[in-house]
């Protein structure tokens, strides 16, 4: 076992001493999450700024009083005047120098109130361009305010306004604003995490065996008195922690990118509704998820020639990772099966959506952290088994 | 205890990018073929052949880097099928094939490779300061292998193979690609730890190198073994006495090196 710690001091001096490493494994990712993210957030909350303060011109024909003044409150706009046919007015909404054309029957508030059953009812044309962020902005909030006129009219017709409803709704709702913050965080969690521990593992992982392999220098270590499975241990061992170091980048990425990307002003979400016992539920499925991740990257590289047929050979692996992480995400309900905690990667998404919503049990937490260790055991006999097979290991 | 090279046989299997570069049938190929010598303490034995006779083959089953299909290699009484952890402890290894982290510094290497053939600090940092003025690495013992030029990265490479002072130091072409200085701080090396007991195989092409340093001479074609013992005794059996002659003539006798 010596000679794994000598291994593992290497191979984290190796990429800890480099700094174009440093940059690319541990920093940029968390760096350009932090800046996609923050913009990302910028640009929505600057979207919602625009159409509040921007002044929509709008062209309305006989617009009822009422209206003009309850659209004022949902809406920033000037009235366009002048003498336009519709046909001008039509292409002034679709060359975007018109956000929205209105045209009211004469008078219409009248006609509506002295309607009879079988009389005409008056018109409504309404104009606007999709296309057009700031016409569909205006559309939007101009059928909001025609929705609450028609309801005010439908109640007005009736003999008893009571009769406008035809039942009482009475709801109401016993949330639990610690479930509901635990489902909010566990939404999107599990997915990323899995995602960033295997961007971790790629990073480094090819590079640290296939990489050795194709630049000659593992043979150097083979010719040593180290045993395979040393070197097997070393290596995993040491991109597991390196790989853990650069998902914390991630994390430490989106943690601080959230408040502007969720709008939540500068409130960070409140992960003080977690307990300790949980966070080291969650620190345990990190770890040995972690671990079986980068054992089964550390046997392809293995097998891989080069760095690139590593990569290339990988990449199926992650896809169905990210697939896997994407069904269990988004509200989707924590699995409580047993037999689901012994499927690798499915079962450590599924554990950490449990303990995030407080629904794990803890035998199959158990399970899930000892299946991942079985598998990562039989991961590093095979790459023992690898380092030793002189096929694998000088073939090229 | 010497090094015992006993009916040594590898065979590769030929992938099919193989065969269409080497244009042949062939799906397996004999690389060595019974191969059997030996390589006694205090002396340098010399393995030569053209490209392709087997020689790094060999080389690599007595490095336990590959293992044989049959036969054995007896390391100090140690077999490298049985006991390959006992022989990778009294054994130095150098060939290009044995490449140095770009990324590192001799200095580091040198530590690394010491600690993981656990070598106590002192000892280490002894042989260190010895080996390194011996080929000069002290110069340039904090400069990254990467901005190293091939000569000091050969120096390098022989000092880091040298960590563990070894009994049994086997060179795969030790000169090749070396400055004509540089060739002669190694083959003096080489002569003063043949005369400090070490057993030592060299292989080699170069027929020079040969006559220069090895007490005896193993000529190996096709993976065989077609000649083999002292300098002298090798040259006798050719009329005019030449290294050179003799082996074209062994070569012709086994129908051209096939793969030279």
């Amino acid at each position: 076992m010596r000679n794994m710690w000598v291994i593992f001091k290497k191979e984290l001096f190796r990429v800890l001493t480099d700094k174009r490493l440093v940059l690319t494994v541990f920093i940029l990712p968390g760096l350009s999450i932090f800046l996609i993210y923050s913009i990302m957030g910028e640009v929505i909350g600057s979207q919602f700024e625009e159409d509040r303060v921007y002044d929509h011109a709008i062209y309305a024909e006989n617009m009822p009083e009422s209206l003009e003044a309850s659209l004022e409150e949902v809406l920033t706009f000037h009235a366009i005047e002048g003498d336009y046919d519709r046909e001008t007015l039509e292409n002034m909404v679709r060359e975007e120098e018109l956000e929205l054309a209105l045209f009211f029957e004469e008078d219409f508030e009248d006609k509506i109130e002295a309607y009879q059953t079988g009389t005409d009812i008056p018109q409504l044309v309404v104009y606007y361009n999709q296309g057009h962020q700031h016409s569909s902005t205006a559309h939007n909030r101009f059928m909001q305010v025609m929705n609450v006129y028609h309801e005010s009219i439908i109640r007005d017709r009736l003999e008893d306004p009571d009769d406008y409803h035809p039942y009482q709704l009475s709801s109401e709702n016993f949330m639990d604003e610690r479930t509901v913050a635990a489902r909010g965080i566990a939404m999107l969690m599990p997915m990323l995490v899995i995602i960033f521990l295997f961007v971790g593992a790629m990073s480094i992982g090819p590079d640290a065996i296939a990489g050795e392999k194709e630049r000659g220098t593992i043979a150097t270590l083979l010719v040593t008195p180290t045993r395979r499975r040393d070197i097997a241990l070393g290596k995993v061992s040491s991109i597991a922690v390196l790989s853990l170091m650069s998902a914390l980048s991630s994390f430490a990425g989106i943690l601080l990118s959230l408040p502007r990307l969720m709008q939540f002003g500068d409130e960070m979400p409140d992960i003080g509704i977690y307990r300790l016992v949980d966070f080291f539920a969650i620190f345990a499925v990190l770890l040995t998820t972690v671990v079986f991740i980068v054992s089964l990257i550390a046997i392809i590289s293995t097998y891989a020639k080069t760095i690139k047929e590593a990569n290339m050979l990988i990449m199926p692996f992650y896809f169905v990772a990210m697939i896997v992480g994407i069904l269990n995400s988004f509200g989707a309900e924590p699995n409580h099966s047993l037999w689901v905690h012994f499927f690798p990667i499915y079962a450590p998404i599924n554990a950490l959506s449990g303990i995030l919503m407080f629904e794990y049990s803890p035998v199959n937490l158990v399970i899930t952290l000892l299946m991942n260790l079985v598998y990562s055991a039989i991961f590093v006999y095979i790459l023992n088994k690898m380092f030793d097979n002189e096929k694998v290991m000088f073939t090229r | 205890m010497d090094l015992e090279v006993k009916n040594l046989r590898k065979t590769f299997n030929l992938s099919r990018k193989q065969r269409k570069i080497e244009r042949t049938n062939e799906k397996r190929r004999v690389a060595v073929k019974g191969l059997s010598f030996e390589a006694k303490r205090g002396e340098i034995y010399g393995l030569l052949g053209p490209n392709g006779a087997g020689k790094t083959t060999t080389l690599r089953c007595i490095s336990t880097l590959i293992k044989p299909d049959e036969g054995d290699v007896f390391v100090d009484g140690m077999s490298v099928l049985n006991n390959s952890m006992g022989v990778r402890k009294n054994i130095a290894f150098l060939t290009n094939e044995l490449k140095l982290d770009d990324f590192f510094t001799p200095n580091y290497l040198y530590d690394y490779f010491s600690r993981l053939h656990g070598i106590d600090e002192a000892t280490a940092e002894k042989r260190k300061k010895e080996l390194f003025k011996r080929f000069g690495v002290d110069k340039f013992s904090e400069v990254k292998v990467s901005d190293l030029s091939s000569g000091m990265k050969q120096k390098t490479s022989i000092a880091i193979s040298l960590v563990h002072d070894p009994d049994f130091i086997i060179f795969d072409e030790p000169t090749n690609g070396l400055d004509v200085l540089t060739a002669k701080t190694v083959v003096d090396y080489l002569r003063d730890l043949r005369n400090a007991g070490k057993a030592i195989i060299v292989s080699t092409h170069i027929l020079s190198v040969v006559e220069k340093l090895c007490d005896r001479v193993g000529i190996i074609i096709d993976g065989e073994l077609k000649a083999s013992g002292t300098l002298a005794e090798v040259k006798a059996r050719d009329k005019s006495q030449d290294l050179e002659n003799l082996f074209f003539t062994l070569v012709e006798e086994s129908g051209g090196a096939k793969r030279a």
